[in-house]
């Protein structure tokens, strides 16, 4: 089976045709939103970092924001620095493979005003040059599909999160990768991910990271920490840890485990990866974003409005109420599967034929409303 | 006839109520009607009802994987929930 999609340099498919203007450093975001403005269709990412960090975080930042230059729906960047910052503009546009990409330096370009003026040149001209690309068939193998749940509720583990589960499985029959995040959401489950493994050493892995990130939970919120390691829900029916988080990594679906990342790392193999991120779904989806993801599949019970810069997010409610309660938000209503008009197997199809129907340019609600907040990890001091 | 319970997993010994189901109503997975599964006792949307008697200590598998283990016997058609079910030692590091 084909998408259409856009061929970049590096072997790579895009699903979008984006120019990106970004920030290096939260300085610079008075003028990456001025270009934003002034060019509706470009897509701004500006951020609160950059600067004032140690070298843990620098060197996750510059992969997250590397990464995200680099995904495959970015035809061109434009990045926008101050000039005494730590991550310097021009250490992100270096990186990027294959395609247009220039730096602008504020405090070298005579102030905020000439920067934005320049900057809208260098983007309008990226905008010109992309598009004389058109879309290319392309098997649905080179679909790298991110895997999120936000704002969950009872049902996301019945409904929404298994009929994901049914399309990851599909992508990877097909012979493309899902990415699977939000480490938190694994506690409990450590076990279960080690025998899903295709090799002993990435069970090893997964049972080391796990294992790990609960002792990490336990250190930094203390008292608190039965918050985070808790069945969540026990009101809405859920009576263990291990059964809470069985219900998200339900997303990832059934076939074996072939690799597992560290936060925005990028995927060596195909078939279902797992990636180390937390489970905030904003910093998570970022990490997805810099591994390449295309498209993001997003289950959600109380509504999450989120979106992603440059990446369509698909909505699937767990429940009808929240489908008819949000029209605009949500894409697919696996509340169907709970009512009884339809079949987890049925809604994993349909999640799966709106997937290439978006990689082939129809938008998300996401996309219509411009729902895109941006943040990545960060988890040192700030000096 | 419209379903009220979803069985997850083929191995699964609960189904999880999609509605909220009434002591003395029949549990229906799937649309086909298991005439002996009846509710022993009201049990919310989302929460698990036994397909067939658990004994003391033994597991309760839903997604195909054990989830927590009885602490006392439970009977078809009861709901499996925190009074009568623990989570599994060793699930977690501590």
């Amino acid at each position: 089976m084909d998408f259409l999609g856009y061929k970049r340099e590096n072997g790579k498919f895009g699903v979008r045709n984006y120019v990106l203007v970004m920030s290096s450093v939260a300085c610079a975001n008075g003028v990456v939103d001025a270009i934003g403005r002034a060019l509706p269709d470009v897509v701004p990412i500006t951020h609160g970092y950059g600067c004032g960090y140690g070298p843990a975080d620098m060197g996750v930042s510059h992969r997250a924001l590397a990464g995200i230059i680099n995904n495959p729906n970015v035809g061109a960047v434009l990045v926008v620095g101050l000039g005494c910052e730590v991550l310097k503009a021009d250490y992100l546009t270096q990186v990027a493979e294959g395609k247009p990409a220039e730096a602008l330096v504020i405090q070298e370009s005579g102030g905020s005003a000439a920067a934005t003026a320049k900057g809208i040149e260098i983007a309008s001209r990226f905008q010109k040059q992309l598009r004389t690309q058109k879309r290319v068939p392309v098997p649905v193998s080179e679909l790298t599909i991110g895997l999120e749940c936000g704002g969950s509720d009872a049902l996301s583990g019945v409904t929404a999160n298994p009929a994901v589960g049914a399309a990851a499985d599909r992508f990877v029959r097909e012979g493309g990768t899902v990415i699977l995040s939000e480490t938190t959401e694994m506690i409990g489950t450590a076990h279960i991910l080690k025998r899903r493994c295709a090799t002993p050493e990435l069970g090893e892995q997964i049972e080391n990271l796990v294992n790990n990130h609960e002792r990490h939970v336990r250190a930094s919120l203390g008292d608190l920490a039965g918050m985070v390691i808790a069945p969540g829900n026990i009101e809405g029916g859920l009576s263990s840890i291990t059964e809470k988080s069985l219900g998200c990594i339900m997303k990832g679906g059934t076939t074996p485990i072939t690799e597992i990342l560290e936060y925005a790392g990028r995927p060596s193999k195909r078939g279902f990866v797992i990636m180390d991120t937390p489970g905030y779904d904003i910093d998570s989806m970022a990490g997805e974003a810099a591994a390449g993801c295309q498209i993001i599949l997003f289950t959600t019970g109380r509504g999450s409005t989120a979106g992603f810069p440059g990446v369509p997010v698909i909505k699937i409610s767990s429940n009808s109420r929240t489908f008819k309660n949000m029209p605009g938000d949500m894409d697919v209503n696996a509340g169907a599967i709970a009512d009884g008009d339809k079949t987890l197997e049925e809604v994993g199809h349909e999640i799966f034929e709106l997937s290439i129907t978006v990689a082939n340019g129809a938008r998300t609600c996401a996309e219509l409303n411009r729902s895109v907040p941006f943040n990545y990890l960060k988890q040192g001091p700030t000096f | 006839m419209k379903s009220n319970a979803l069985r997850i997993n083929a191995k699964d010994n609960v189904v999880i109520a999609t509605t909220p189901i009434t002591k003395g109503e029949q549990v229906i997975v799937k649309g086909a009607a298991d005439q002996s599964l009846v509710a022993a006792e009201n049990v919310e949307a989302g929460h698990k009802i036994a397909l067939a008697q658990i004994p003391t200590g033994g597991k309760v598998f839903r997604y195909g994987e054990p989830i927590l283990e009885a602490t006392r016997v439970i009977a078809r058609g009861e709901w499996v929930h925190v009074h009568n079910a623990q989570p599994i030692p060793g699930d977690l590091k501590e």
